[in-house]
């Protein structure tokens, strides 16, 4: 047997209950034990009682013939004592089936006659009692214990083999158990095994059962599940910035292979220099992108929250991109500004909505109208930007969020695909929900913040 | 002007020690950050370029020590820590400007050049009438006027004009203005300052002979009296 298999929490359960089993048994058949050797003693001497009140009688009737007649009629009935004595004055014995004895008065133990002994032993005694029914007649009436003995025997070994036998269930149960216990954990560590050496999309057996193992193995799984979720996301978020930046690191190779192959004056060198500086800074802003997604999606911007008065926020930012919108033949308006407070970044809301104002204006055609409103509801603050420009193809508004998505018609403006990402996260850290839908025509993003406080 | 500048990064440090070299200053160079506030406490520069992650003492540690000793030289952090709260943490240390790692060194010598003028003014009272040239700005009233005609401005444009002319014969950047006139922590993706300047432009210099705000390619802009 294994060592491990008696060191697993079901052995161990099972052989904690076995012990208190049999330790509770001992106790009762001790009790019983007691209770069984008294009333047996008690019935014997009632009984010699019984039989010598009977041999007084006959005495005081009609003297020792009758008292011996008594003596003589009651040792042929199985129901009474089964050694009586009756001796004279003399100290001989008149009647009975026991020698002689020194007259002893009350509860009396004695020999067994030879003839009598059985495979007990010797050491059985008769109980019984011992009186003078007259002077100088002494009686003794009493019973051979081997038989309560016997019974006793028999009835220990009873409760010995009984313990015997639910010892060994129990260890046989606790082996069994804890074989099953072993089994599936085993299962269960194999499977983290095989997922730590690669294989990942491996799960542990689920039995369908609801015992605690199989909640756990459920849990496993799950944790499993998600961690293979985020493991793809990052997965995809690598190859999707390996690819994305070739294309710039492309453009940026063919300028400067051109610049080596045609550019012959210092002032032709100079404005190539430039334009490579300015790739350069495009390439730099995607990796900051980037970087800042993670930082906020990473939540320590968190522990700086406070409250922010989002109305002034959208009042000055609709400030700043007034100017910028008119010169792109855009009108930007703010028809409905509410006070409306909400916990958080204060950098990060204004960005938040530089985003979405610089997407409005970027995507769409010379005099789009793009509107921002904010209210106070009963949910919360609740912010509309839209925009009466093309819109987004319904199949695609999910996907607009995700980095470096961009959408066919807007591949030939630049942006670099990350700016509602990043929206994304930072109405995600400020516990709020983003919603995309058709402004018909044009782009409605409704920003629903939680209640503040 | 005597910059110290704390950098452990050597490409970097000979980087930025040789444009400031070039554009007038005399620079002095430390890797470490104990080194970096031994030296500092001294007191005998006028500006410290100090870098965050320093081996040693760290940039923050540096800064709030340094201000604790009681010296007012102007910190300017240059660090790739550009993180959300990260340029609060710094000017909460004790600097007066943050700039993030990568930069350009035009942008780092405006900075400098905004920040010696600064320090150089620390301690005068404050002002209500700005004067440059013949543009004069009443801050209390919010109004301007130049040669004594009034130029009607959006609040805006109002601000973005004073802190020109508080920087008044300086390179600022485009960043300095996002930062400090829209308070903007972030790259925009549109040409805000663009769109803000030419019609600052327009009402201040368009009628006039002496154009006061020029373009310096590449770079920003500068007002100048004459």
């Amino acid at each position: 047997m294994e060592i491990r298999l008696l060191r697993t929490e079901s052995f161990r359960l099972t052989a904690i209950f076995a012990v208190l089993f049999v330790g509770a048994t001992l106790i009762l058949s001790g009790v019983l034990y007691a209770i069984v050797d008294s009333a047996f003693k008690s019935e014997i001497i009632l009984n010699a009682r019984q039989d010598l009140a009977a041999v007084k009688k006959g005495y005081d009737a009609e003297g020792i013939g009758e008292a011996t007649e008594v003596v003589n009629q009651r040792l042929a009935r199985p129901t009474t004592s089964d050694f009586l004595l009756l001796q004279n004055a003399a100290g001989q014995r008149v009647a009975g089936n026991l020698p002689a004895v020194t007259p002893v008065i009350g509860t009396v133990r004695l020999p067994v006659p030879t003839a009598r002994k059985d495979d007990h032993g010797a050491e059985h005694r008769i109980l019984g009692r011992g009186q003078f029914i007259a002077p100088g007649v002494y009686a003794f009436a009493g019973q051979n214990l081997a038989v309560l003995k016997a019974t006793e025997h028999k009835a220990l070994r009873a409760i010995g083999w009984t313990l015997a036998a639910a010892l060994i269930f129990a260890v046989a149960g606790g082996i069994a158990l804890s074989r099953g216990f072993l089994r599936r954990m085993d299962t269960m560590t194999q499977t983290c095994q095989a997922i730590m050496a690669g294989r990942l999309s491996d799960r542990i057996p689920e039995p369908g059962t609801q015992d605690e193992l199989a909640r756990l193995a459920s849990t496993i799984n799950a944790m499993l599940d998600r961690i293979s979720t985020l493991m793809e996301n990052v997965r995809q978020i690598s190859t999707d910035i390996a690819h994305d930046l070739r294309t710039p690191l492309t453009r940026l190779r063919h300028r400067l292979e051109l610049v080596s192959a045609e550019a012959t004056t210092v002032e032709e060198y100079g404005v190539a220099v430039d334009r490579v500086i300015a790739d350069t800074d495009g390439i730099l802003s995607i990796f900051s992108a980037l970087l800042r997604i993670g930082q906020i999606e990473a939540g320590a911007a968190r522990a700086s929250f406070r409250q922010v008065d989002l109305d002034k926020v959208v009042k000055s930012l609709a400030d700043i991109y007034g100017p910028v919108a008119e010169d792109r033949k855009h009108v930007l308006a703010i028809p409905v500004i509410e006070p409306a407070k909400v916990l958080g970044d204060r950098e990060l809301l204004s960005q938040m909505l530089v985003n979405l104002i610089e997407n409005a204006i970027a995507h769409t055609p010379d005099r789009t109208r793009i509107t921002i409103d904010l209210r106070m509801t009963e949910a919360g603050a609740s912010m509309r930007i839209a925009d009466n420009g093309p819109g987004i193809p319904a199949g695609e508004r999910e996907k607009v969020f995700r980095r470096f998505y961009r959408l066919e018609q807007g591949r030939s403006t630049p942006g670099s695909g990350l700016g509602l990402s990043l929206v994304a996260a930072i109405t995600q850290i400020h516990g709020a929900t983003i919603e995309l839908t058709d402004n018909a025509p044009g782009l409605c993003a409704t920003i629903a913040f939680p209640k503040c406080r | 002007m005597k910059i110290l500048l704390i950098e452990d990064d050597d490409d970097t440090a000979q980087y930025v020690a040789k444009g400031l070299r070039q554009s007038g200053h005399a620079v002095e160079r430390v890797r470490d950050g104990n080194d970096g506030l031994a030296l500092a406490k001294d007191n005998a520069h006028d500006i410290i370029i100090l870098d965050r992650m320093l081996p040693g003492m760290d940039g923050l540690s540096l800064a709030k020590q340094l201000r604790e000793s009681g010296s007012q030289t102007p910190i300017l952090f240059l660090t790739t820590m550009g993180g959300v709260g990260d340029r609060v943490e710094g000017l909460e240390a004790g600097g007066d400007d943050y700039l993030v790692k990568p930069f350009a060194l035009a942008e780092l010598i405006a900075r400098v050049n905004s920040l010696t003028r600064r320090s150089q003014r620390t301690g005068a009272e404050q002002q209500t009438t700005l004067r440059v040239g013949d543009l004069e700005m009443d801050l209390i009233a919010r109004t301007v006027s130049r040669h004594g005609r009034l130029i009607e401005l959006q609040p805006q444009e109002f601000k973005l004009l004073e802190y020109l002319v508080r920087h008044e014969g300086r390179v600022v950047t485009r960043t300095m203005l996002i930062e400090n006139v829209w308070e903007l922590h972030f790259d925009p993706q549109t040409n805000i300052v663009e769109s803000h300047m030419s019609r600052l432009r327009t009402k201040v210099d368009k009628d006039f002979s002496i154009q006061l705000i020029q373009t310096i390619r590449g770079t920003g802009y500068i007002l100048r009296g004459n």
